[in-house]
């Protein structure tokens, strides 16, 4: 259940920092061309990663419940705790990006 | 046209929002608080002592007390204790119980019967979610029609909501009417999933009575459809002819030689003691999300033989169950039950951020003169009493569950009778009261009677936090760290009703430079 949190919650931001908006507002910096591509993929391979883990733990009907769950909690968790904290967040982020795949092979 | 259509569609979401908004503020609160219906009970009943789980253990205690006690009825009912629920609830059917029905609790490791105090505990909350405490079928269809209003509210709020997208992850606090509408997009945009689920599901919940059209065409009334499709459950008729009934603990040990993976919740004897005794083990399904009615093992009690088990489910019976098991959250372990409870409260947030926001930004319109038309002070004390009021209401019933003597002649409607006079209280309050002392005294008192909750808990039974977290007692503890929090909560809020508005100059030419904000939700 952790791996797909961390999935989500990674998922999340890499979908959020795709924003010109966002990606400027969080980084200090406009994004390069291209660089909003690559976070929108990496975005959704992720969220895909997150349903392959969702799916491995409790099957499709309760993984999927499972996948929704986490992902709407990761959402609010990072929309309404960016105005307060955005370092913290990204450094959240990083942090289950980097811990996301030992979760799922179970090292962790 | 396309604009005259969301114009249109913002005009339903405004209005169909405000008139069952208030209800819906309810309907969803004490919902999403059913999520932990055992627990509530678990906390409304300390006198039931927990004990590790011995399904077989209790099975032969259950049937020894009823053997004794209603040897004679026509059929026993036992629910097993599980994790979350200590005791076992047996009932049968006699002649001189209210309505005919008898209950007990008992210890689940003595069998003895536990003098439990009369209460409803979380059943009342639950209840109250879709009957409203109003009779057969009123409360049913008016809690249903809700339901629907609820899902045009979300419809039209997704028509509305220009910038789902755009503004998906957009929250920027600090700017008043900003700050509410950025809230109730944010939390209903990032919840929807649960918001659609939670509202379709319900619909499907009450199919037979929104839809009846499709039964009563074809079949001669809503039993015999039942019957058919979740199989009939009438009782077998009695040989006359007695034969002792097999051990129940044997008979679930042959249940489990044929699953193994079976996890029993409760079950049904019909005619114990007679030749045609039967025995129906009805599963917790915990294991799947869609709920299958009707599903269980039935033994023959005299000869131990199995007579039958479920059938075969057809694809609408899996996608209704399935709508019913999501709603329900039959399937969910702690931490998706605990996502569910903070999805609900976002549910309710969505409808109370709604209802703030319909105020302020019509009585920022009023602001410079001072005084507020009739209507806006109508909807400003139904805001009040219908959040803050219910808040205080919830503490009543809990507070009334400590402190009523437990002999007291129908104690349990008392506890009912308290939750609504403190919520009608609230509402005389409100009335008495300017709008923003009113929020702010609600929510203070709120505050008091939430947080000291733990503490009236310790005091009356001996089983507060200092004893509850050292025995690993999670309920018991959940319970009182759960209404301590949201108690500290309301004390913020109410910190913030209570302390000066900000002048209503420096907002009005605000609200008069993001024109767009009128246009967006009216």
């Amino acid at each position: 259940m952790l791996a797909i949190a961390l999935f989500a919650f990674a998922g999340c931001a890499a979908l959020c920092l795709a924003m010109d908006k966002h990606f400027s507002e969080l980084l200090g910096r406009k994004p390069r061309p291209g660089q909003t591509l690559v976070l929108r993929l990496a975005g959704w391979l992720l969220l895909a990663l997150a349903l392959a883990a969702a799916v491995r733990h409790a099957g499709w009907a309760i993984g999927l419940a499972e996948l929704f769950g986490l992902l709407m909690a990761s959402l609010c968790l990072w929309v309404f705790a960016l105005p307060y904290r955005p370092r913290w967040l990204l450094g959240l982020a990083a942090l289950s990006l980097v811990l996301a795949p030992f979760s799922a092979l179970g090292l962790i | 046209m396309k604009e005259g259509f969301r114009q249109a569609m913002a005009w339903l979401h405004t209005w169909a929002g405000l008139i069952f908004g208030w209800l819906l503020f309810a309907i969803f609160l004490t919902g999403t608080m059913s999520y932990f219906k055992p627990e509530i009970t678990r906390w409304s009943q300390p006198e039931v002592p927990v004990r590790a789980l011995d399904i077989p253990l209790a099975l032969g205690k259950a049937q020894d007390y009823l053997q004794r006690n209603a040897g004679d009825a026509p059929n026993w009912f036992i629910q097993l204790p599980d994790e979350r629920t200590p005791g076992i609830t047996v009932g049968w059917r006699g002649g001189d119980g209210q309505r005919g029905f008898i209950r007990k609790t008992l210890d689940a490791a003595t069998g003895a019967e536990v003098p439990t105090r009369e209460t409803r505990g979380g059943d009342f909350f639950y209840r109250f979610h879709f009957q409203l405490e109003m009779p057969y079928p009123w409360g049913r269809w008016l809690a249903t029609f809700a339901a629907l209003m609820m899902l045009v509210g979300l419809v039209t709020g997704i028509i509305t909501h220009k910038k789902i997208f755009k503004e998906f992850f957009t929250f920027r606090p600090g700017k008043g009417q900003r700050l509410w509408l950025d809230g109730h997009n944010a939390i209903g945009v990032l919840v929807l999933p649960f918001h659609l689920m939670i509202s379709y599901s319900s619909l499907v919940i009450f199919m037979y009575m929104v839809m009846p059209a499709p039964i009563l065409a074809g079949y001669d009334n809503q039993d015999s459809y039942f019957n058919e499709v979740f199989g009939g459950r009438d009782l077998v008729a009695a040989s006359g002819e007695k034969a002792p009934m097999q051990a129940l603990p044997q008979l679930y040990a042959r249940l489990l030689a044929q699953a193994p993976e079976a996890k029993i919740s409760w079950l049904e004897i019909q005619r114990p003691g007679d030749r045609n005794a039967q025995v129906l083990f009805v599963p917790d399904g915990r294991e799947r999300v869609s709920v299958q009615r009707g599903a269980g093992w039935r033994f023959n009690g005299a000869d131990g033989s199995l007579a039958w088990s479920a059938r075969p489910e057809s694809v609408a019976g899996i996608v209704s169950g399935g709508f019913y098991g999501l709603h329900m959250a039959s399937f969910a372990g702690p931490l998706l039950r605990w996502l569910y409870f903070f999805f609900g409260l976002a549910g309710t947030a969505v409808i109370g951020t709604g209802l703030v926001m319909w105020l302020g930004k019509r009585q920022v319109k009023h602001a410079r003169s001072g005084t507020q038309p009739f209507e806006l002070r109508l909807v400003e004390v139904l805001n009040i009493a219908s959040m803050s009021g219910l808040i205080l209401a919830v503490a009543g019933f809990f507070w009334a569950n400590r402190l009523l003597p437990v002999g007291l002649e129908g104690r349990a409607q008392w506890e009912v009778n308290l939750f609504f006079g403190v919520w009608l209280a609230s509402l005389l309050h409100a009335l008495l009261r300017p709008g923003r002392r009113a929020w702010g005294e609600q929510l203070a008192l709120a505050a008091l009677a939430w947080t000291a909750l733990p503490l009236l808990n310790g005091l009356t039974t001996g089983q507060g936090l200092n004893h509850s977290i050292p025995g690993g007692d999670w309920a018991m503890a959940g319970f009182d760290l759960t209404v301590f929090g949201c108690g500290l909560l309301f004390a913020w809020t109410a910190a913030k009703m209570l302390r000066e508005p900000l002048p209503t100059a420096r907002r009005t030419p605000k609200a008069a430079r993001t024109p767009h904000l009128e246009a967006e939700t009216n």
